[in-house]
């Protein structure tokens, strides 16, 4: 499948952000995001060998049939590059040593109140595999391929207690790229960009299994391909992060990288996608994100910021938004395998200035266990 | 229900036990204490066997368990390795986020020191070094292979890189970053030591050395090939749910792909405690003779105490104790001596157990599999048992000796001083020839099949019981016409007492002697069976072992090396000029009837013209039967599979069902699963490997084969290679470290039954007081009286020696011919040890006469 799809790589309004060319690669040998690359499909869901970095995360709001349940779903591979200085000369297809994979399910039950996850770590081989021509993903419980003639991707993942969730998803939007000429910063480090692409909108239909039965779905979910060397600037400990899905059909995505000092990096950014699929946005000088409440982890000890208010001026209207995000549940931290590198990944509601609901996002909240920053910063 | 007799019986008993049994232990304390340590060693034999063994086959070659965590099923191929390929077939089983599916590769590595010498065995494990990441053992005991988890691509598939323990750096004072030597396969690896596994949680044994799966399949030159894939519940709380194990292995059965096959691991320690069975039983066998013997003592040593305390017991009775309360007396006194020596016995058994767990581990490792030693357990159940043991004895024991002081009239022994009803039954020698007639019919009892393929001698265990305890029963006999016959020639005063008091045969000579022959003939027999073993093993070397050199893979010499060499390397020294021919053998285990058997690869045409065997029955007697391959059999085998006369076995191999036929069959002592050895070619047709186990090789100058010896050693440092002299000696190495343990017990039995003869000799001078004393007034002198003593017990151990030699032959017979037939399938060729066997009479006649010495000085020291 050859197929060029609908990109916007003009960004319309840039405000604040001095233009910084990054270096052909990073210290340690990777290979580091060229600007103006226009992500071609079906390679640009592929694999890119040779760069650090690399995952594909897809969120999601389920509500079964007779929508009486209501789920958030949060699926994402991480694949990372092993050393470039170390030559490995050997052929090992079962057991590879170039690359490893991480693989994180999570499943919120919204009206049990309940969030059950999953980590899993494989080396390249008979427990993870990708393709480098086209999306086609197994890496331990989670398996997602793209149709072979549209865009519509079909994603298995298994959950704990035998769940499983098999949906198929239909962008609603074209994929998007964003950052400037398509790059998107991640601090004042030359080496710390990434080629960000997103589904903001997919349509989602599927069926869920848990607890023994089996419930048909639909929703709403998002998808985001990042592909970077250094993920982050090394001044950078953290982030928060959101992606929101508006009623009226548009979609905010919104983050806040975190210094050490606590203050957010000038990079930190508010993007707004209108119902077409154009978008703007704004750096740090044009949000806040406050703090409404914190929640405190009895695992790990950690305390999120879970409900959140975001203010920005939107850069066509001259008009302050508001959205404030409230977790469908508390409980929504993905320890994984190990609690230092615990984060909090949660389906929310949105709500607007006058506390109506306005739509609803998946909020991800890094770093606060320490030991995030160490590992993506290479 | 207990009466209002009853219990005012108990109560007077509780009484007595105090005012008078207590006492009589405070006094004679020493008997006493010698009487519980009898309890101890006999409940310590028992108790340390039981945890030598199980510690020494616990781990059964699951040594990944230290790091992965215990798992609750294996997927293997059904004999031989899994292809690594094979696992994209098991992709989809393993996408559950509920398990985990962990392969392992695993085989021998022997260290070497910098002159190239062998240091030690280690075990070589290779794992996933990613996934294991989250298996949650590893999680919970906060492992790693790294403090920077970044660096992981620096030693993933690495080939040279590997983790130990803290013990292994401390032992071979080495530091992380430095190298030690290792050889495997037939070649030589120098291992860099990437890291330290294992913390406080978290014990990983000093001889396991771990690296990544990749590295392994290198250094063990297996490449693409891994032993197992263990599966691993992620929910640890469900592993001891047999419900939802249940669920899992139907689920997992319907799943698994053809080819690989599924079993609880549980199961498998199973499988492994089968393969022992056989062994386990021998050993606890002989560990029973200990308290069984034991048991007699104590009877000895309560019955002297009887006999010392009968005018006190009289007494009682005269002041109106009933029989009954001196019964319970006497039984609560025994229970009291089963107690403490039980205790006693405990502790002893846990640290016997630390020393014979390693002698154990040994044995295991070179004849069953490949096994580590776990820590040694005392568990409740060993102490129940331990406990059980000890008091059932002591009560059993006690019974006589106080049913006789219960039927004692009172009048009698006051006025008469020694009278006893005695053991009545000990002169009643119906009782014995009955039993000798009942043992021989036993023998008749055909032996069963137990799950591991080996048949248990039952007929044959029961035979050599009642041999031994009809022996016990007709050497009181034989000590009384023995007595009486060389009265005649009896000279002197201390001759002709000694020689009378030995014919008159009362029931505390025939007890003393009878407990000496189960000893003596317990002994004899074990001699006969170690030396005709070490005999038949001597002349099957010199027959079958007829080649100059011999190489195999460093640091083999068991069971669990069946790794095999480098083809590589085998073919490149077989290449050598100065070799003729090399008889190569290739081993493999695959599976007959559902027990394990090895599989070997020969030059078929050789074995039939060159290679020489000692032959049960010589090629071209069978014939080998149509759809069936030509084999030559050990005689193991065909006992095992029942072609002794020819037919057809069926093999489980890599590549299906094969079929041989024995066309001759050999005899063999390497394993008790037989071996079926087919023509190589067709060995590597049916197992898919090239890899050989071992060589002979012969060279065009055999008096060269030191010097031709020491060249290859230079040349293939990872390989051993020894000549005929060297290799015998190791195999015999391998037969004493295999039979320690049975010298250790025998020893064991033989001092305690020698400690045991004193004690006789105690009661029966106690009980013959009243006869000495008259004779002391009459001036019979104090060295007369002792020369009595010494050769009277002299006597006794005379007889005990002639009947117990006796007794001794047929059970050797009984070990070669029947159960060891039975259990390994070898026959043996009987050699009488006849030199050991008259030193040990001599031996055993002088610690008679000296026990007989001392005890008659302690006893007219005291009066």
């Amino acid at each position: 499948m050859k197929i060029v799809i609908l990109f916007f790589l003009i960004v319309r309004c840039v405000f604040s952000a001095d233009w910084i060319q990054p270096p052909k690669s990073t210290e340690l040998g990777y290979p580091v995001p060229q600007p103006d690359t226009i992500p071609l499909l079906p390679l640009a869901h592929a694999a890119h060998l040779g760069y650090a970095i690399e995952w594909w995360y897809w969120v999601g709001h389920l509500n079964s049939l007779d929508g009486d349940q209501s789920y958030g779903f949060q699926s994402t591979v991480f694949r990372l590059e092993g050393d470039p200085g170390v030559h490995h000369s050997k052929d090992f297809p079962v057991f590879g040593d170039q690359q490893i994979f991480l693989a994180h399910t999570a499943l919120s039950d919204v009206a049990g109140g309940t969030y059950i996850h999953s980590e899993r770590i494989y080396r390249e081989g008979w427990q993870a595999r990708v393709s480098t021509d086209r999306l086609d993903i197994a890496v331990g419980g989670i398996v997602a391929e793209i149709s072979q003639d549209s865009e519509c991707i079909k994603l298995q993942m298994a959950l704990p207690e035998g769940g499983f969730l098999d949906i198929e998803m239909l962008p609603s939007k074209p994929l998007m790229a964003f950052g400037e000429r398509g790059l998107s910063r991640k601090g004042a480090d030359p080496a710390a960009v990434s080629w960000y692409w997103t589904y903001p909108r997919l349509l989602l239909t599927g069926t869920l299994k848990l607890g023994g039965e089996s419930i048909e779905v639909k929703g709403t979910g998002w998808m985001d391909h990042e592909i970077s060397s250094s993920q982050l600037s090394s001044k950078l400990v953290g982030w928060d992060w959101a992606a929101i899905q508006l009623n009226d059909g548009s979609e905010v995505k919104a983050y806040r990288l975190r210094n050490k000092d606590g203050g957010a990096d000038p990079w930190s950014a508010v993007y707004w996608i209108d119902k077409i699929g154009e978008s703007c946005n704004v750096y740090a000088d044009g949000f806040t994100w406050e703090t409404d409440s914190i929640w405190e982890s009895r695992t790990t000890g950690n305390l999120y910021p879970t409900s959140v208010t975001i203010r920005a001026s939107h850069p066509l209207t001259e008009k302050e938004m508001i959205y404030r995000l409230k977790p469908l549940i508390d409980g929504q931290e993905f320890v994984g395998n190990r609690p230092e590198n615990a984060y909090w990944e949660g389906a929310c509601e949105v709500f607007g200035s006058d506390d109506r609901v306005i739509g609803r996002a998946y909020l991800e909240l890094a770093g606060y266990g320490g030991g995030l920053a160490d590992r993506l910063t290479k | 229900m207990i009466t209002r007799t009853s219990r005012e019986d108990v109560k007077i008993a509780w009484l007595l036990l105090q005012r008078s049994t207590l006492r009589q232990w405070i006094t004679n304390k020493w008997s006493y204490l010698l009487i519980i340590a009898i309890v101890a060693i006999g409940v310590g034999s028992i108790n340390g066997i039981r945890q030598a063994s199980r510690a020494a086959s616990a781990n059964f070659g699951l040594f990944n368990e230290a790091v992965s965590g215990r798992s609750e099923f294996l997927i293997e191929a059904p004999v031989g390795p899994i292809r690594e390929a094979q696992l994209f077939d098991l992709t989809l089983i393993s996408r559950s986020t509920d398990w985990h599916m962990f392969p392992i590769l695993e085989g021998p590595l022997t260290q070497l020191n910098s002159k190239g010498e062998v240091l030690r065995q280690l075990r070589l494990i290779g794992l996933d070094l990613i996934s294991v990441a989250n298996l949650p053992d590893f999680i919970k005991n906060d492992l790693s292979f790294s403090e920077d988890r970044n660096d992981w691509s620096s030693w993933l598939g690495a080939s040279n890189r590997v983790w130990v323990s803290q013990e292994f750096l401390v032992l071979n004072d080495l530091v992380i970053g430095e190298e030690f030597v290792a050889s495997v396969a037939g070649n030589v690896h120098r291992l860099s030591i990437a890291g330290v596994l294992g913390n406080a949680q978290t014990e990983v044994p000093d001889n396991l050395v771990i690296a990544d799966l990749t590295s392994v399949q290198e250094i063990l030159s297996r490449n693409r090939e891994i032993d197992r894939i263990e599966l691993i519940l992620n929910d640890r709380s469900q592993a001891s749910d047999p419900d939802a194990l249940e669920n899992l292995e139907a689920y997992l059965r319907a799943q698994l792909p053809q080819g690989l096959s599924l079993s609880a691991t549980s199961d498998r320690a199973a499988d492994r405690a089968e393969m022992t069975k056989a062994f386990r039983l021998n050993l606890t066998i002989l560990s029973l003779i200990a308290i069984v013997v034991g048991a007699y003592l104590i009877l000895q040593a309560l019955d002297s105490s009887v006999v010392r305390r009968r005018s006190e017991i009289a007494t009682f009775k005269t002041l109106g104790v009933s029989s009954r309360s001196i019964l319970i007396c006497l039984l609560f006194e025994a229970s009291l001596i089963g107690i403490f020596g039980s205790l006693v016995g405990i502790i002893l058994g846990h640290l016997f157990a630390s020393v014979a767990v390693h002698i154990l581990a040994d044995t295991v490792n070179a004849l069953y599999f490949a096994t580590s030693v776990e820590s040694i357990q005392l568990t409740s159940s060993d102490m129940w048992i331990g406990g059980g043991v000890g008091l059932f004895f002591s009560l059993l024991a006690g019974w006589l000796p106080a049913r006789d002081a219960m039927l004692t009239p009172p009048a009698q022994i006051l006025t008469r001083g020694d009278w006893s009803p005695g053991f009545k039954w000990l002169r009643t020698q119906q009782i014995g020839l009955g039993t000798l007639i009942l043992g021989s019919l036993t023998l008749l009892i055909p032996a069963p099949i137990i799950s591991g393929g080996s048949r248990l001698p039952i007929g044959g265990f029961l035979t050599a019981g009642l041999w031994i305890f009809s022996a016990a029963l007709l050497s009181g006999g034989l000590l009384v016409c023995c007595s009486r016959f060389l009265q005649r020639f009896s000279f002197g005063a201390v001759t002709k007492l000694a020689f009378s008091r030995l014919a008159d045969g009362s029931s505390r000579h025939r007890l003393a002697v009878a407990g000496l022959v189960v000893s003596v003939g317990m002994v004899t027999g074990m001699l006969q069976m170690v030396g005709s073993f070490r005999g038949t093993i001597e002349k099957w070397f010199d027959v079958r072992f007829q080649a100059e050199l011999y190489v195999a893979e460093r640091g083999s010499g068991g069971a669990s090396a069946l790794n095999g060499i480098d083809p590589v390397v085998i073919d490149s020294l077989c290449q050598h000029p100065d070799i003729i021919y090399a008889d190569t053998l290739y081993l493999t285990h695959v599976e007959a009837l559902s027990s394990k058997t090895v599989l070997i690869g020969i030059d078929y045409e050789a074995w039939s013209n060159q290679i020489q065997h000692i032959w049960h029955t010589p090629p071209g007697v069978l014939e080998a039967q149509a759809g069936a391959e030509p084999a030559y059999v050990s005689e193991t085998f065909a006992r095992r599979f029942n072609v002794l006369n020819g037919g057809i076995v069926r093999l489980k191999t890599p590549v299906g069902i094969q079929r041989v036929s024995p066309t001759g069959i050999y005899t063999d002592y390497g394993n008790e699963f037989g071996a079926a050895a087919i023509d190589k070619t067709l060995w590597s047709e049916w197992t898919q490997s090239y890899r050989p186990t071992n060589t002979s090789l012969y060279l065009k100058e055999p008096e060269r084969a030191n010097e031709i010896r020491d060249l290859l050693r230079l040349q293939y440092p990872g390989l051993d290679i020894r000549n005929t002299k060297e290799l015998r000696e190791v195999a015999l190495n391998i037969f004493e470290d295999t039979f320690r343990v049975t010298t250790a017990l025998n020893a064991m039995a033989i001092s305690i039954a020698l400690a045991g003869l004193i004690l006789g000799i105690i009661a029966i001078f106690a009980e013959s007081s009243s006869t000495w004393l008259t004779l002391t007034r009459l001036g019979f002198p104090f060295p007369y009286f002792i020369w009595t003593a010494g050769l009277e017990c002299a006597g006794i151990a005379f007889i005990a020696w002639i009947a117990g030699t006796v007794v001794g032959l047929a059970l050797g017979w009984l070990l070669i011919y029947v159960i060891n037939v039975q259990s390994f399938g070898w026959t043996l060729i009987w050699e009488l040890p006849l030199g050991s066997m008259f030193i040990f009479g001599i031996l055993l006649v002088i610690s008679g006469l000296f026990s007989g010495l001392a005890a008659g000085f302690f006893w007219h020291r005291r009066r």
